[in-house]
């Protein structure tokens, strides 16, 4: 058995056993039973099946507050997520069975449907609980993000010393894009992908013009497509070449402040990456969350006219 | 001096020979405003002149003014070089050719006059010196203060503040031989980097070089440090090393001395008397340097000579000591039946005894009452000094032990590996007493008194060699191994010994860890990690062929090296000795091929090692495969502590998505443990390292830890409402980290990790997490997880 277990199989699959001996016991009972008037939820089984599927709605609702409730002895986290993800899946089986497949346009086939989203919600969640640790780890590359953001701070003062040495322009625009470096941002945006990235093709592009040094004129295509990508620092940077009336000294530190450039885009780059990838993780909750307060609601809704106007 | 004030005030006649121009030379020649510490704190004066901490020149004066006001009869300059004679008639010759005659002698000389030199060529040279008269005479220089003393560390200071660029060169790691106040002050320059620090170094040679060097320098030191051969240019060379016993003069006296150790001081009896009667020795002669004490030695000693009986200042503390001693002795006959029964502790002067003895607690356990268990946290040291004791030698079956009676120790193994106690201990008969010793008392008794150093650590190597080489086997076959045994100590990342090296030593490891790695394809690639406790090297002994790993000290490690000459012979007359090397060898072939083939684990042992994990008991591990970065575990933290969390998830480095999060790894000798003054940093039973209330917020262990897992903070009383927050979204989330409020005028203190050893069902961190991703291992349990994987 490995050291590390994941909650899917919490003391080797227990909840899975559990919730599959659940259906089949719903199964086993709803094929056996034979009510005159069909199956439907007014049967004894029908109420049977609603209160169980109600205790454990109620219940599976209960994990955000046992997960925060950390001084608690009750269990562990795992084994409830474990429960939480079975159990919610059961819910499928004693759910629908319940219904006695009766679906129609009203509040208690919304409540089913809601039902349904939550546990379609949830799934996404298993699935992107599976792949997505793993993903953040191996794009990271084993540097962790707190030293990716010190990283980033050190190139802007680096850059800044670089960029004083040729001159107030080149500071100014140097501090202009530090200051418009933007790292996260709201969450769709976070979830959307920072959009400033570094164009790879336009890195290539610089490196091949610094590699010839004199040039006619400025391209005026290359600054076109400067401009659409958002890379006017740079560009601004990359022209002093062009003109060609630098020292060889000049040069260097232009060079390095280009390659300064470049590296810290690229971090900024995956930094934004891994923050996109960790939202895009956590995305399925703010659907799981609502539909489980809507479900409640209707749920709500459901018992209440089932007992007072059937 | 106190003496003669004693005598004075009492009206004996007296003479205060003084070969200085002024009183208290010693003092007198401390640095100029040195302050004075006045330990130890609970030790109360009773000399007629007065004494507190404060600066030399206050104390000074105090001293001049009280010895004019009793009349004192001083003769100054009147060095002393020879006494002769008995009780009733001393002759004692003073270097101008005049003699003096008296009826008693107390000789009251301190070892000041002859301080220790490095010991090393160029130890001579004028640019090294042994004193520092003013600090202030020097600035601008580049300077090496050599040692770790209260001295060396108040000299490096001084220098410091006065402009120098100073470096300290300090033998081993820690200060620990200094008062707690020197200490937290070196640490805290050395960490500020006004003071350059050169840890486990000691110096090899000096060379004077000549004027114009390209250095510019006039010293060359080469220093034998952690990382190999240092050399360091430097203006001046301060050696603050302690000084040794005059010997020579004192033995002229007639006074012998216990051993030949140039350090040995010689004994007196309880009155401070030398084996020549009449002839008194009071002071840092008579095994005790601080001033205070010898102060009211030199009262207690006219008393004596008096023959006013009077009792030890610290004689009621002694007296609350000893109050569980059975036998009605006195504090005297106590300290006598204890030095008398128990050798480790007969090469110690009455007055250390006496020190050892106040941090000290009598035990007078039932029969079959367990003194500690198998596996326990503890650390302590056990003197027996009547009746018997058990050691439980088979884990499974408690019938199967063996006795240790009066007189013999035990619990040294842990103490010294920092590891949990290798048995269960039961006192049998009814009648057993122990005196048990803390950790840090017995640490400082075991860097002042070699003699006592020597006899534990001979222990050590048997019972080490008992327990994990020959079970059952008697002492008598093991002596010649034990006599052809060294003790080594490996730096960090040394080599013990290299892939195709001749195999001719088998290794204990006495405390630390190692790597065993091996040359594959041109990398080294580690295969297994081995713990205090273990040995290695086995397997070249056994199959008489060149070594087939290379081991390496994970973490500073000392090392029982065992000759294989010696081992051999042991194995070829002691059949079972040899079956169970052999078992050990067949096992490591088997292990060292499989790992071979997954190079991928050996880099997984290669990071868990790196990581601080070869001196962990206890780490957090998360498998970032399986973690959804929640940070519960963070939140779960600071819930159950004070809303500070102790862990950061995020930080520390990942490798094959095993995740090292900056948490406690609980290590074995804790680095946090060295410096704590008001030693609040306990290990509890089951291995928690934690702090106690008792913190000062002086912020040592913070800078002590490798791993940046201790932080100071203030525990906050705020109980976030679960429920109101859900409903409402009102006040604070659960495991929130409340920041520290400085207005609220709680004093930060430093704040760790401590396993909720407070809280049943295990970490709160491990029990929040909702994925299984957060494990906590210990060492035994990092291997199995670096095979798995593979």
């Amino acid at each position: 058995m490995s050291l590390h277990e994941s909650f899917l199989t919490h003391a080797r699959g227990r909840w899975i056993y559990r919730a599959a001996v659940l259906c089949l016991i719903a199964v086993g009972l709803y094929v056996w039973q034979d009510p005159k008037a069909g199956p439907n939820g007014g049967t004894w089984l029908g109420y049977g099946l609603g209160s169980v599927g109600l205790l454990l709605i109620v219940w599976l609702a209960l994990l955000g507050a046992r997960k925060r409730s950390y001084a608690s002895r009750l269990g562990t986290v795992k084994g409830w997520t474990s429960a939480h993800v079975w159990l919610g899946l059961s819910l499928v089986v004693v759910g629908t069975l319940h219904t006695g497949f009766e679906f129609g346009l009203n509040i208690h086939t919304l409540a089913w449907v809601l039902m349904m989203l939550v546990i379609a919600s949830g799934l996404w969640g298993v699935l992107v609980y599976r792949r997505f640790p793993s993903l953040i780890t191996e794009r990271r590359g084993n540097l962790p993000v707190e030293d990716i953001v010190r990283e980033i701070a050190d190139m802007d003062r680096q850059l800044l010393v670089t960029a004083a040495e040729l001159g107030k322009d080149t500071h100014e625009r140097t501090l202009q894009s530090i200051q418009r470096t933007q790292l996260g941002g709201g969450f769709w945006q976070q979830v959307r992908g920072v959009s400033e990235r570094a164009g790879d093709g336009l890195m290539s592009r610089l490196r091949d013009e610094l590699n010839k040094p004199v040039m006619a004129a400025a391209d005026p295509q290359m600054q076109s497509r400067a401009g659409a990508d958002g890379n006017a620092t740079m560009m601004f940077v990359a022209s002093a070449f062009v003109s060609g009336e630098q020292n060889a000294r000049e040069r260097e530190t232009r060079r390095k402040l280009l390659d300064l450039f470049s590296r810290k885009k690229a971090l900024v780059a995956s930094l934004n990456a891994d923050v996109t990838r960790r939202a895009r993780m956590s995305l399925w909750l703010y659907l799981h969350v609502p539909l489980t307060l809507a479900l409640l609601a209707s749920l709500l809704a459901h018992v209440v006219s089932v007992f007072f106007y059937w | 001096m106190s003496a003669a004030a004693r005598a004075a005030e009492s009206g004996m006649t007296h003479v205060l020979l003084e070969a200085e121009a002024h009183l208290s030379n010693t003092i007198f020649r401390y640095q100029k405003g040195k302050h004075v510490m006045a330990e130890p704190g609970i030790l109360p004066l009773r000399s007629p002149v007065g004494f507190e901490a404060g600066k030399r020149e206050a104390i000074l004066d105090v001293w001049d003014r009280g010895m004019a006001d009793l009349k004192v009869n001083v003769r100054y300059q009147a060095e002393v070089t020879a006494i002769s004679g008995q009780r009733g008639d001393f002759t004692i010759t003073l270097a101008k050719g005049e003699t003096v005659r008296a009826r008693h002698v107390v000789l009251a000389i301190g070892m000041q006059g002859n301080l220790r030199k490095l010991g090393v060529e160029g130890e001579d040279l004028t640019q090294v010196q042994y004193q520092l008269d003013d600090p202030e005479a020097y600035s601008g220089e580049t300077i090496i203060v050599i040692g770790a003393g209260d001295a060396a560390i108040e000299n490096a200071l001084a220098l410091a503040e006065a402009g120098n660029i100073v470096s300290i060169v300090n033998r081993r790691d820690e200060f620990s031989r200094a008062k707690d106040g020197n200490n937290s002050a070196i640490l805290a320059a050395i960490e500020e980097e006004r003071v350059g620090f050169y840890p486990s170094a000691s110096p090899k040679q000096v060379e004077s070089l000549p004027a114009g060097h390209d250095s510019g320098k006039p010293l060359r030191l080469i220093l034998n440090a952690r990382d190999g051969e240092a050399e360091i240019y430097c203006d001046r060379i301060i050696a603050r090393l302690g000084a040794i016993p005059p010997r020579k003069f004192v033995e002229s006296c007639g006074i012998t001395f216990p051993s030949a150790d140039p350090t040995a001081i010689p004994a007196v009896s309880a009155q401070y008397e030398s084996n020549v009667e009449g002839l008194y020795i009071v002071g840092a002669l008579a095994g005790y340097p601080l001033i205070k004490q010898a102060m009211n030695q030199g009262y207690e000693v006219i008393e004596f000579i008096a023959g006013r009986p009077v009792q030890p200042a610290d004689e009621p503390l002694l007296e609350t000591v000893f109050a569980r001693m059975p036998f009605g002795l006195s504090v005297d006959e106590n300290l006598d039946l204890i030095q008398q029964v128990v050798p480790v502790l007969a090469p110690l002067t009455t007055l250390q005894l006496r020190e050892f003895m106040l941090d000290s607690v009598v035990h007078c356990p039932r029969d079959g009452e367990v003194v500690f268990e198998l596996n326990d946290y503890t650390n302590s040291f056990y003197s027996i000094v009547a009746g018997d004791v058990a050691i439980q030698i088979d884990p499974h079956d408690p019938q199967k032990t063996v006795v240790l009676s009066a007189g013999q120790f035990f619990g040294e193994m842990s103490l010294i590996s920092g590891r949990r106690r290798s048995a269960t201990v039961r006192a049998v008969g009814g009648k057993t007493v122990l005196v048990e010793t803390p950790r840090r008392s017995m640490n400082k008794l075991l860097q002042s008194v070699d003699a006592a150093r020597d006899v534990i650590d001979r222990s050590f190597i048997l019972r080490a060699f008992q327990t994990q080489v020959a079970p059952g086997v008697s002492a008598e076959p093991l002596k010649p191994i034990i006599e052809n045994s060294t003790l080594e100590h490996y730096k960090a990342g040394q080599a013990l010994f290299s892939e195709g090296d001749p195999g001719d030593a088998l290794y204990l490891i006495r405390s630390g860890s190692v790597t065993v790695s091996r040359d594959i394809g041109g990398n080294s690639v580690p295969i297994a990690y081995v713990a205090a406790g273990n040995y290695v090297g086995e397997m070249a002994l056994v199959s008489d062929m060149p070594r087939m790993a290379t081991v390496r000290a994970a973490v500073a490690c000392d090392v029982l090296k065992v000759d294989g000459a010696a081992f051999k012979a042991l194995m070829a007359s002691e059949p079972a000795i040899r079956e169970r090397i052999e078992a050990q060898y067949k096992s490591r072939l088997l292990a060292n091929a499989q790992a071979e083939q997954r190079s991928r684990d050996g880099s997984m042992i290669g990071f868990l090692v790196s990581q601080g994990l070869g001196e962990a008991t206890d780490v957090l591990l998360i498998d970032e495969s399986l973690c959804v970065r929640c940070d519960h575990c963070e939140k779960a933290c600071a819930s159950t502590h004070g809303n500070v969390s102790r862990l950061n998830r995020e930080a520390g480095p990942t490798f094959a998505s095993l995740h090292v999060p900056t948490s406690c790894r609980h290590c074995e000798h804790p680095h946090c443990m060295k410096d704590c003054p008001p030693d609040a940093i306990r290990r509890a039973p089951n291995g928690e390292v934690y702090i106690n209330d008792s913190c000062i917020g002086c912020g040592n262990c913070e800078r002590n830890c490798p791993y940046g897992v201790i932080q100071m903070g203030a525990v906050s009383a705020a109980k976030p409402k679960l429920w109101q927050w859900i409903f409402t979204g009102m006040g604070l989330a659960p495991g929130t980290s409340v920041p520290y409020d400085k207005s609220s005028g709680t004093p930060k203190k430093a704040v760790k990790c401590d396993m909720c050893k407070d809280l049943a069902g295990g970490p709160a961190c491990v029990r929040a997490c909702p994925t299984g991703a957060a494990l906590r291992l210990s060492p035994e349990e990092f291997m199995e997880l670096a095979a798995e994987r593979v």
